[in-house]
């Protein structure tokens, strides 16, 4: 029964990172983080001026597409003055979400692998165990608290990033719809709710990146290969679990109500 | 530093004078070390003891029961009067090269040359003080690799030890278990007498701050500078003003000689530096026992020298038990008050490191000589 011990092995990683995910955030929620609470901090720092950019900007260029998308598309339908209801939701529900997780796992995840695995490899980890301090807190849980604190911020202004660009690409590049027409329906298609769906969706899988990278490269072994591998690892699943929480979010929150000033 | 102050000061008669740094003097020691056993006449101290061990000595007791059958005549045979060696047997241990011939042609001493413990003796000669580390019939395996195989060692309190053996051999995994990153499969690991495998978080958390650990490559965090590499523990667990935290971890550093690099990062420094660096970061809480594992790797001669220096001089400062981790026999020779071979995972012989350098056992020898011929091949 070989071929049992591949879904065996995935099946064994998997309960691993889901109790050492339990870990991490326990000591989160019962607040032992603070007890290094400047290194999260710098931790928050780190991902502010390293991160922010390039997560607004790839989101702007998603937003873009999908106002140039929407313009071309209600265009052919008769429609262009509706462009703002194709952009709403693609934007704010699907794409913007799919672009932060993206670049959350290229960027944020694998860089944590990375650091992580190659304090593991020279000892540094050991080194913090020995002088009596809690690695998976101070490495682990103070990443996490950084990403919680400094995300959801981070999430809704590349929302304004997407909206922004799509607003240029309906409005100011194709111009078939005014500046007015466009925001009446593209407002009239979303409402705070959906706002807050899409924060959950965004930080849900932004937690899922942070507790990945961190199991990967609290884990790695196997000297400056064994960290690649374990980078690469981390990278496949993140980017499965972004679509698949990407889609359980969608069927959750919008599923059975399409949330939509629509009849049906 | 309750502890090791209880124990300091109780040397054994058989502790040699470590006070000052008269290289002639050591220099005159290490030969002495070096010299052919010693005449036939000469008595040794330990004998009497191994003859009848005394219902006090556990150790010995645990290491024969747990050992081959082949331990117990092989612990006479070693053990043996070098009176009553005869005169032509005694005559050819003078010199190396005797000693590699008697290896050689010596039987294995319980009769079975496919036995690979028949080396080991588990002699653990007495030091006269309590041990601060104990590894009691430890096993561990990495899957099927098994490193330790029933390791029974102790770290005598206020000395500086050695754990010597050949690549492979399980000297890091010790350490490892020593301070709880590792935990036995099987058996016990106590430190000042408490079970390590037994301790719950907390209490792992609050024993290790007991121990200051050099890494191979000083382990320095890379994302800060030396200064704050060495505060870092005294920023953890002490309520010290930041004035008190520079000025402890500016002694510290000139100690090590590093004054003038408080601002360098790790990748900046050189290997020796980085682990002088790591070696002031072990030491700025004061621990009682320190562990330095390879403090010799990758450094040339003479910085080995100096560290070996700079380990004796802080040892005689602080005090403490020190266990250093090498196959370097020079830096042995250098430091070593107490020494521990392990081969195979458990104990070939250990005791205080002038009757090692003296010892019988013909794996030691050949192993503290760095002799090419002997029982130690290259499998």
């Amino acid at each position: 029964m070989t071929w049992l011990a591949v879904p065996r092995d995935w099946l064994a990683t998997f309960g691993e990172i889901v109790k050492f995910a339990g870990r991490v955030v326990g000591d989160v929620l019962r607040l032992r983080v603070l007890r290094f609470f400047g290194e999260a901090l710098r931790q928050a720092g780190v991902l502010i001026l390293s991160s922010t950019l390039v997560i607004w900007g790839l989101i702007f260029f998603i937003g873009l597409t999908v106002g140039i998308e929407a313009a071309y598309f209600n265009r052919s339908v008769g429609s262009p003055a509706y462009a703002g209801v194709f952009a709403a939701w693609a934007d704010l529900r699907e794409l913007i979400p799919y672009a932060f997780g993206y670049m959350m796992a290229a960027k944020v995840g694998t860089g944590i692998v990375a650091e992580l695995g190659s304090m593991r490899i020279s000892d540094e980890i050991d080194a913090l165990e020995v002088m009596g301090i809690s690695s998976i807190v101070f490495l682990c849980a103070t990443r996490l608290a950084a990403a919680w604190l400094v995300l959801p911020f981070m999430y809704l202004a590349g929302i304004g990033a997407g909206f922004f660009a799509s607003y240029l690409a309906v409005v100011q590049q194709i111009g078939e719809v005014s500046s007015g027409g466009y925001f009446l329906t593209f407002w009239m298609f979303q409402n705070p709710t959906d706002l807050l769906y899409s924060v959950i969706k965004g930080m849900t899988m932004a937690t899922a990146i942070v507790l990945v990278g961190c199991y990967y490269g609290y884990n790695a072994g196997g000297g400056p290969v064994g960290v690649g591998t374990a980078t690469a690892k981390s990278m496949v699943l993140n980017i499965v679990l972004v679509h698949l929480i990407g889609m359980i979010g969608t069927q959750l929150f919008w599923g059975a109500n399409p949330r939509a000033p629509i009849g049906g | 530093m309750q502890f090791s102050d209880r124990h300091r000061g109780e040397g054994t008669p058989t502790e040699p004078d470590r006070g000052g740094h008269d290289h002639e003097g050591e220099q005159e020691a290490y030969e002495q070390r070096d010299a052919p056993a010693p005449p036939a006449e000469e008595p040794t101290r330990e004998e009497p003891a191994r003859e009848e061990p005394a219902p006090d000595e556990p150790r010995e007791a645990d290491a024969t029961e747990s050992g081959s059958t082949i331990q117990k005549p092989f612990a006479a045979a070693v053990m043996r009067e070098p009176g009553q060696a005869d005169g032509y047997e005694a005559e050819k241990l003078r010199g190396a090269h005797a000693r590699e011939e008697r290896a050689r042609s010596m039987a294995p001493p319980g009769g079975d040359v496919n036995d690979e413990y028949r080396w080991h003796t588990g002699t653990n000669r007495p030091t006269g003080v309590p041990d601060a580390v104990e590894f009691v019939e430890v096993h561990k395996a990495f899957g099927r690799n098994k490193i330790l195989r029933g390791l029974n060692m102790g770290i005598p309190e206020g000395k500086i030890s050695m754990i010597l053996g050949p690549s492979g051999t399980g000297k890091s995994v010790c350490i490892k278990h020593m301070v709880g990153l590792l935990y036995p499969d099987d058996g016990d690991v106590l430190v000042h007498g408490e079970s390590v495998p037994n301790m719950r978080d907390d209490e792992l958390f609050a024993m290790r701050k007991k121990f200051g650990v050099l890494f191979q490559d000083g382990a320095l965090f890379g994302s800060m500078n030396l200064f704050d590499n060495v505060c870092f523990p005294l920023r953890q667990h002490t309520d010290k003003a930041e004035e008190e935290i520079q000025d402890i971890v500016a002694r510290r550093l000139r100690e090590v000689g590093l004054e003038g690099a408080h601002d360098k990062y790790p990748n900046e420094l050189s290997g020796g530096m980085r682990k002088r660096a790591g070696f002031a970061r072990a030491l700025v809480l004061d621990p009682d026992i320190v562990l330095f594992d390879e403090p010799d790797s990758g450094l040339d001669p003479v910085r080995t020298a100096l560290l070996c220096e700079l380990i004796q001089e802080i040892h005689e400062e602080n005090g403490g038990a020190y266990v250093v981790i090498t196959h370097d026999i020079m830096s042995a020779k250098r430091v070593a008050e107490h020494i521990s071979v392990l081969w195979k995972g458990r104990i070939v012989e250990s005791g205080p490191a002038e009757e090692l350098f003296n010892s019988d056992n013909m794996f030691v020898r050949q192993f503290l000589s760095g002799a090419s011929r002997g029982p130690l091949g290259m499998e």
